[in-house]
């Protein structure tokens, strides 16, 4: 009992001293807590409180309003996730609807293969950028990271000029091959074919690309080139010289660049709306909303879908080699 | 110096190692022990994830003394062409990226598109259906309009009320970010205390996603106008973009020195904090603040979600447009952001920022 109540008095006397604080060291913590202060407000009311009345929604039996206390809707989420399983899925739950497993699958999937491609490409770009005299680099700069002011719906609205029907490069295409332009544009097709989910594949490259590059621009300006012009002298090729003195030195980075952009697809939601290509997490939430209103339901995905890319998102930065640089 | 790409000619393969099997003299008698460890501890990094190949341990051990060149099929082709693939690649991005943004723009103007190129005279129909300025047909999904009378001439004019209203949505985010952003980066910046690394890291990394936000605000704040409630998750949600501007223009500046200096001159600590630090931080408070707009005004996500009622945000509008009006009319409508993006992106670059590069991403 003692040791807690010279705790307690130990917080309230730190009160005291932040709200009347006699030396220079507690004026530094007051001035600390009142910087401090505006941003934990917005935190705490934009943030915590509508992040834990999302949770008890989850548990909600009703639509519109917070009553009583059921699981019912996480239980048929993993039920669903797991019914997604190949084999056991089919054996355990032979009667469960597996769609959120397959929108949990699609995200992923989709997503990682997207990171991949705009990392790889980010790479490229942002090696071009620091090693090549290119002309105009600033402006090269500007244009690429220009996307990045755009929405995913306006994003998806760059493919439809591009790939959809009367689209250039569909266009140009179709009169190559000699087909009607509605047979190979990439949007506008039934949700889930090859050509539209290659549409959204683009869409998701648009807004990822200049992340991404971003992102590895930071990494390519520490790097040592020293070692680099060594080994060039040494007789390594551009190749070798990548491999093994650049490779090295950007891997974290570049794992840095992997995690954050995956976790920029996973949040991708307009272009999906716009494009309706794929069913992912995010499109999944539109229809728990806007189509049958099951705030339950939609909370509970909500909040499978955040714990999953803040633990992704921590994790990943904290127990790999991530490193993002700061520019 | 042999490597350094600024001398040689973009078509130049940039070192002619490779080029034949001519041996580069470079083994002469002095056998550079520097060099040696050098690579020693290269190859070890080199080899840390993978192991090294086959390829690279006979090119470093061989002779004790400097590598031959290698001539494996890769270390051709890179010579050969791995500077023009490249350069090929930044420059077919490029296109990808802005190709589009310039067809939407050219193609607004148009009366209409079919096939390969645009048709028909150029017209302003578009855009003034998109933006409002003449009457439509059935619903109206041009941007509503308020008719304000211009003072002493009599006429009226009709000005875009809902781009008007969104502009102004996200300055009231702004605003909110300039009151929550600047300080939490000048705390985490200025001072060492308990838990600083963990507030620096939710204060720059957009923790919740958009959607994620907009459901949890459905239930939280039901009698809350929409306009607040948009007001609100804009500035939590592009408060990253804010404190990461402003943090990099306290890093440069000696920020002990400067408060240390002032305080001594007798000026009390508010005084410091409001009159020679802030001014001090003008760009990033300046370039945060036009990122921030420019971001809020373009949220979709978080706004398709939370709006209910009241004037439409821009995002909302370009939505519409996108998934309902012809594709003209679309154009113009994603076209009149697209003005905005570039007029603020000159803006920032008489900053001295480049474009949207200040923490971009996250």
């Amino acid at each position: 009992m003692a040791t807690v109540d010279s705790e307690t008095s130990g917080v309230a006397d730190r009160a005291a001293t932040v709200a009347l604080p006699e030396t220079e060291r507690d004026r530094e913590r007051r001035r600390i807590a009142v910087l401090a202060v505006p941003f934990l407000v917005l935190a705490a009311f934009g943030a915590f409180v509508p992040l834990a009345e999302m949770l008890r929604m989850s548990t909600s039996t009703s639509s519109f309003a917070i009553e009583g206390f059921t699981l019912s809707a996480y239980r048929e989420l993993f039920a669903s996730i797991l019914a997604f399983v190949p084999v056991v899925g089919e054996a355990v739950f032979p009667e469960t609807d597996p769609v959120y497993g397959s929108v949990f699958w699609n995200s992923l999937w989709f997503g990682a293969i997207t990171t991949v491609v705009s990392v790889a490409l980010g790479v490229g770009i942002a090696h071009a950028l620091e090693k090549y005299d290119l002309p105009y680099e600033g402006t090269l700069v500007t244009l690429i990271s220009f996307p990045i002011s755009l929405p995913g719906i306006v994003a998806a609205f760059m493919m439809i000029v591009l790939f959809g029907t009367t689209g250039l490069l569909s266009n140009a295409f179709a009169f190559l091959i000699g087909v009607d332009p509605n047979a190979v544009a990439l949007t506008g097709q039934p949700a889930g074919s090859p050509l539209a989910v290659l549409g959204l594949f683009f869409g998701y490259l648009y807004s990822m690309i200049p992340r991404a590059t971003f992102l590895l621009r930071g990494t390519y300006a520490e790097v040592n080139t020293d070692a680099e012009e060594a080994a060039r002298s040494l007789g390594a090729s551009p190749w070798e010289t990548f491999r093994y003195v650049t490779l090295p030195q950007i891997r974290p980075g570049i794992v840095g660049a992997l995690i954050l952009t995956f976790r920029t697809a996973l949040a991708i939601f307009g272009t999906v709306l716009v494009l309706k290509a794929l069913s992912v997490v995010t499109f999944r939430f539109d229809q728990e909303i806007q189509v049958g209103f099951d705030l339950p339901m939609a909370s509970a995905l909500a909040a499978v879908f955040f714990a999953f890319t803040l633990a992704f998102t921590f994790l990943g930065l904290r127990y790999t080699s991530a490193e993002v640089a700061e520019t | 110096m042999t490597r350094s790409p600024s001398q040689n000619g973009p078509d130049d393969t940039p070192v002619d190692y490779d080029t034949d099997d001519t041996p580069v003299d470079y083994d002469t008698d002095d056998t550079p022990v520097g060099h040696d460890t050098d690579d020693d501890s290269l190859r070890t990094d080199g080899a840390g994830g993978a192991g090294g190949t086959a390829e690279t341990s006979r090119a470093v051990t061989g002779t004790g003394g400097v590598p031959a060149p290698s001539a494996g099929p890769l270390d051709r082709l890179s010579a050969a062409v791995g500077r023009r693939l490249l350069t090929l690649i930044v420059g077919l991005t490029v296109l990808f990226l802005i190709g589009p943004v310039l067809l939407t723009f050219g193609a607004s103007f148009f009366e209409n598109w079919t096939g390969l190129a645009p048709s028909g005279s150029l017209t302003l129909t578009h855009w003034k259906q998109a933006l409002g300025l003449t009457e439509t047909v059935g619903a109206s999904r041009g941007l509503g309009t308020w008719i304000v009378g211009v003072p002493f001439t009599g006429l009226a004019v009709r000005v875009p009320a809902s781009i008007a209203f969104s502009m102004l949505l996200a300055l009231g985010g702004v605003f909110v970010n300039l009151l929550v952003g600047v300080p939490i980066a000048y705390a985490v910046t200025r001072y060492d205390f308990y838990g600083r690394d963990l507030l620096n890291t939710v204060a720059v990394l957009p923790i919740v996603p958009g959607i994620v936000l907009g459901i949890a605000f459905l239930r939280t704040y039901p009698n809350l106008p929409s306009a607040i409630a948009l007001v609100i998750g804009y500035s939590l949600l592009k408060a990253p973009y804010m404190v990461l501007a402003v943090q990099s223009s306290f890093e440069s500046m000696d920020l002990r020195q400067l408060e240390e200096s002032a305080r001594s001159l007798g000026a009390s600590w508010p005084r410091t904090f409001l009159s020679v630090i802030l001014p001090n931080a003008k760009r990033g408070i300046v370039s945060g603040s036009i990122i921030c707009w420019t971001l809020a005004a373009a949220e979709f996500n978080f706004s398709y979600i939370v709006y209910s009622r009241g004037p439409k945000p821009f995002s909302l509008f370009l939505f519409e447009n996108i998934s309902n009006n012809p594709f003209q009319r679309a154009a113009a409508a994603v076209s009149i952001y697209f003005l905005l993006v570039a007029a603020v992106t000159a803006l920032l670059r008489a900053t001295g920022e480049r474009g949207f590069s200040t923490g971009g991403v996250r």
